[in-house]
């Protein structure tokens, strides 16, 4: 018990009462919320937490000098815990939208222990909570804006530290204003000033200043639109004109374009082209279907066979993003906040203009068993539209690419095995590189790919191995959008990056319709049948439920966890009574403030405003009492309001005054101070 | 006269009581000068020696011997000149004729109450004699040490303005005195007093101990009961660090004089009948115990500067945490 308690003891922390060091503790919070609202776009619980820090931080500056009450620490402690509660339904259930929900507990526990701060420790506290908030929001900043923000967070933190300490050493420091102000309009003045008159050089253009975030590399390329690049974009939405051109590509940056919250990991598919002429692929079906924002299952095709299950995609736009909602194919339903919704003859759906950063949609998608046993067993009878001998051409094949076709997948027996066959051929002996010589003049891409150069991207597999597939008979076309991404921990999501861009090849199977499958070397051709378990790759993702929703095992699964919750806040509570009673038991014991210690002071500090003049620093009280009785004040002090003669001395008012002075030199320098009752009676003499 | 003799812990009351009838007592002979009268009591109390520093025939004589015959106990006085030895002071071994042996003879210096006169006037071997009784409370003659009765309390005098046939103290033995205080003139009321009191005969041919030797040892005692808050602490340190970061301090305090500081401050509490120290009796007593033994750049004075610290330097705040 000892042990324990001696674990749990910390330096006793000065009591903060400096106002200007709150004030910066305060606009530290704020900052950090200002930046979740910014670039979070999450304004409900940032404006309440602001709003609660706001009462919070008066509180406890007025009852700085208070003993914290035992049942308001634990009535914080629930709150809390109830904050922990939010958190966690909200990330699993998105019972309050699930924006931020991390960003939104910090902000919470900022508020609630707001009214908390009593100390020097406890402010900095939450200024590195502050900090974290400012984190979470820098993970969805791509602009060098926010260094404004991350440098008003340390001017700030550093004006808590100076403030504190100044008011610490009860330095009187007088802010010159007036020359501050008159620096700072000079500095302007001289900055507009230099800007006009000295020349800008505009041979080298000014890059924007990089905050150092991890995985920023700028783009440069030859395409159109760097955030979708491997397709041509025209500007038509319903994709007629756009393409795909084997030609060049453009470089990837690691840019995060989009997050993406998923229950499982997918291929985000964007748009299909069906026809390939001369390097180019282009979609030949230009049908397409208004619809509403919101598109319910009766409006799409029923749920595929062999389906397992459905899983929910939120996507959140980082950049600018062409019109096309990347997500993983069939779609059972979707919600995009836009005005309306087409869907293009190949089931992609269309925006009426480019996304914007900030905006969300979401996805519910089916999970159908793509297992190798099922679709080798493939049986059925779903009929390809009239468009069957599109993904039937394959009249850009040369000869040789025939014969090649022929050559590999002859002992297959069905068309999955000759679809296996060919995938593995591909990954096995050709070799996948983003730096790629250009296509020489009058070269088909295609042919020069696999027989000359044997190295290409994901568009040269995929384009193969359509077109060999084509060639033997399967019907197959070119999907494009972006991989997975990578699964980041902390916010729960997908990150998806520029170089996530990716193309594959689809398959159609009449038990199964269209099936991914992925000839680029080092990923796996089929497309993952189960929900993943490790998908929550660690951490406390692990223990959010919503990672698992959709399979009905594991929904029943996370029912079972959200049951433990009340348990663990159950648990958390009696740790945390139990803290508060240990502390209290140390609090009785030793480093408060004596009884009558603050009330006196406090009196004394009083009497002095009521005196006109208070003790300078280097006045003893007895100097200071001194002082007061021969100066002119003492003559008419104490004025008593309603009873007329203000100007008349009273009797009684150096007496108080010497009271006052001998107790509390008493109390400073021999540690013996009056019982508060005493206190009081002398508080009643001043009023 | 000696009931608190008796009592195992005084009062703080009790022992502004008795230091009221000594210092009554000496106002019997000495006229005015409360300041200086209570200054060398202090350093009584405070188990220290004492240096009066002031012109010929202000009183500094007769001040010590006023407080040596209140004080009771045995009192000796040696008058420096610069032919006196430290033999004169210690005493030495004589050889007896009649038993043919050795035999001390205790110098002057084995007394409760020394009073050295003209200290300045002693050689410096002389002087070091003096001083090393008082830092140690002890002789060495002859190889023998000798311990001195307690309480010991040395006096000593000296004429700053005068240089001729004088050997001054140098900073590290002016360091071993707890204050220096000086006489000052007298006003004109108190100079007629002094007439007055001197028409018909010598005053101090009256006056009798009011206390004894052991009320003294009780009342040292009762001065290391006496209380120096942690806020006090902190105040004596701030002073002697705001003292050494001045420019014009040549040789700042020692740690020494901030130990004599806080314990003068305590014997200085007892005369209030407190039992701890106030900020005040530090600012008090800051120049009779410091000023003496700073050595000062060019030609600015110690306590004027000591004025300028302890205006400008803030008390330790009232609120400790």
């Amino acid at each position: 018990m000892a042990a324990v308690r001696r674990w749990l003891r910390l330096p006793a922390s000065p009591i903060e009462h400096s106002v200007e060091g709150r004030a910066f503790v305060f606009s530290g919070f704020a900052v950090a919320v200002l930046a979740i609202a910014l670039y979070g776009q999450d304004y409900v619980v940032p404006v309440i937490g602001v709003i609660a820090a706001g009462i919070g931080h008066v509180v406890s500056y007025r009852e700085r000098n208070h003993k914290r009450g035992f049942w308001r620490q634990v009535f914080l402690a629930a709150l809390v815990f109830g904050a922990l509660f939010y958190l966690i339904a909200d990330s699993a259930l998105a019972l309050f939208g699930g924006i931020l929900p991390q960003a939104n507990f910090a902000i919470l526990l900022v508020a609630i222990t707001s009214f908390d701060l009593k100390t020097r420790r406890n402010c900095y506290s939450s200024l590195w909570i502050s900090l974290a908030i400012l984190y979470l929001a820098a993970v969805y900043a791509w602009d060098y804006a926010f260094g404004i923000l991350l440098a008003l967070w340390t001017l700030y933190l550093a004006g808590f530290w100076i403030a504190s300490h100044l008011k610490r050493m009860e330095a009187g420091v007088r802010v010159p204003a007036r020359a501050l102000t008159l620096m700072l309009a000079a500095g302007i003045l001289g900055g507009v000033g230099w800007f006009v008159a000295v020349p800008q050089p505009t041979a080298i253009p000014i890059s924007p200043l990089v905050i150092s975030l991890p995985n920023f590399s700028s783009f440069k390329g030859d395409l159109e639109s760097p955030a979708l690049p491997l397709v041509q974009l025209t500007g038509d939405p319903t994709g007629a004109t756009t393409s795909v051109d084997l030609h060049f590509r453009g470089r990837l940056g690691d840019a995060p374009v989009m997050y993406v919250r998923t229950g499982a990991p997918a291929y985000w598919r964007g748009l299909v082209f069906d026809q390939y002429r001369d390097g180019v692929w282009t979609a030949t079906n230009h049908d397409y279907r208004e619809m509403q924002p919101f598109v319910p299952p009766r409006f799409l095709p029923p749920a595929p066979p062999h389906n397992l299950g459905t899983f929910v995609q939120t996507f959140r736009v980082l950049r600018p993003l062409p019109g096309v909602i990347n997500a993983a194919y069939p779609i059972e339903s979707l919600y995009a906040p836009v005005t309306a919704l087409r869907e293009d003859a190949y089931g992609t759906f269309h925006t009426p203009g480019p996304l914007r950063p900030g905006q969300t949609y979401s996805v519910v998608s089916y999970l159908p068993d793509l297992s190798p046993e099922s679709l080798r067993a493939d049986e059925g009878n779903l009929s390809l539209s009239d468009y069957e001998r599109e993904y039937l051409d394959s009249q850009a094949l040369s000869a040789r690419g025939r014969r090649l076709a022929a050559d590999i997948t002859n002992e297959a027996t069905n068309p999955f095995d000759s679809v296996m066959a060919l995938t593995s051929y591909l990954q096995a002996n050709y070799r996948y590189t983003l730096d790629l010589p250009r296509v020489p003049t009058g070269r088909d891409p295609v042919d020069w790919f696999l027989f000359d150069n044997k190295t290409g991207y994901c568009e040269q597999f995929a384009t193969a191995e359509t077109l060999m597939l084509r060639s033997l008979g399967i019907p197959a076309r070119l999907a494009t959008g972006y991989a997975t991404g990578d699964y980041d921990p902390i916010l729960n999501q997908a990150v998806v990056r520029e170089h996530d861009a990716h193309a594959w090849v689809e398959v159609w199977f009449s038990g199964h319709g269209w099936v991914p499958v992925d000839p680029t070397p080092g990923v796996p051709p089929l497309a993952a049948t189960r929900f993943p378990n490790h998908w929550a790759a660690g951490g406390l993702a692990r223990l959010i439920p919503h990672l698992t929703i959709g399979a009905p095992a594991a929904a029943l699964g996370s029912v079972g966890a959200l049951a433990l919750i009340p348990v663990a806040i159950a648990i958390a509570l009696v740790v945390v009574l139990a803290y508060a009673w240990l502390r209290r038991r140390r609090w009785t014991r030793g480093s408060r403030p004596a009884r009558g210690e603050s009330e006196l002071l406090r009196l004394y500090e009083r009497l002095q405003r009521r005196l006109g003049r208070r003790r300078a620093p280097p006045e003893t009280p007895l100097e200071y009492e001194h002082a007061m009785h021969s100066s002119p004040f003492m003559g008419r002090w104490p004025a008593q309001p309603g009873r007329g003669d203000a100007g008349v001395g009273q009797p009684g008012g150096e007496d108080l005054l010497e009271e006052v002075t001998r107790a509390v030199n008493e109390g400073v320098y021999a540690g013996r101070w009056p019982n508060p009752r005493r206190v009081r009676e002398l508080a009643e003499r001043i009023s | 006269m000696s009931s608190a003799s008796q009592e195992h812990s005084l009062q703080p009351q009790r022992a502004a009581e008795l230091l009221e009838r000594v210092e009554k007592n000496i106002h019997r002979v000495i006229v005015g000068k409360e300041r200086v009268v209570r200054l060398a009591l202090a350093g009584l109390v405070a188990g220290g020696h004492v240096l009066l520093q002031d012109l010929p025939g202000t009183g500094k004589t007769m001040l010590a011997r006023a407080l040596a015959t209140s004080v009771g106990g045995t009192f000796r006085r040696i008058q420096c000149t610069p032919d006196l030895l430290p033999s004169d002071i210690t005493g030495s071994s004589i050889f007896n004729q009649k038993d043919l042996s050795f035999e001390f003879i205790a110098g002057p210096i084995f007394a409760n109450i020394v009073l050295a006169d003209e200290v300045n006037r002693a050689t410096p071997r002389t002087q070091s004699a003096l001083l090393e009784a008082m830092g140690e409370g002890q002789v060495t003659v002859e190889g023998t040490t000798r311990t001195l009765e307690r309480p010991f309390f040395v006096v000593a005098t000296q004429n700053p303005a005068e240089f001729h046939g004088t050997y001054p103290l140098p900073e590290s033995q002016l360091d071993r005195f707890v204050l220096a205080a000086e006489m000052g003139p007298p006003t004109e009321a108190e100079a007629m007093e002094v007439l007055a009191r001197r028409e018909h005969g010598d005053p101090i041919a009256d006056l009798t101990a009011v206390i004894d030797v052991s009320d003294v040892i009780v009342l040292q005692e009762a001065c290391l009961r006496v209380v120096a808050a942690p806020a006090i602490r902190t105040y004596i340190v701030a002073l002697l660090q705001s003292i050494r970061s001045r420019p014009d301090v040549l040789l700042p305090a020692s740690m020494r004089s901030g130990v004599y500081l806080q314990r003068a401050s305590q014997a200085w509490a007892l005369f209030e009948g407190r039992d701890f120290v106030l900020p005040d009796d530090i600012k008090l007593l800051a120049a009779p115990v410091l000023a003496h033994r700073l050595g000062m750049r060019g030609r600015g004075r110690a306590a004027d500067m000591l004025g300028e610290v302890l205006t400008a330097l803030p008390i330790p705040p009232l609120r400790q945490r």
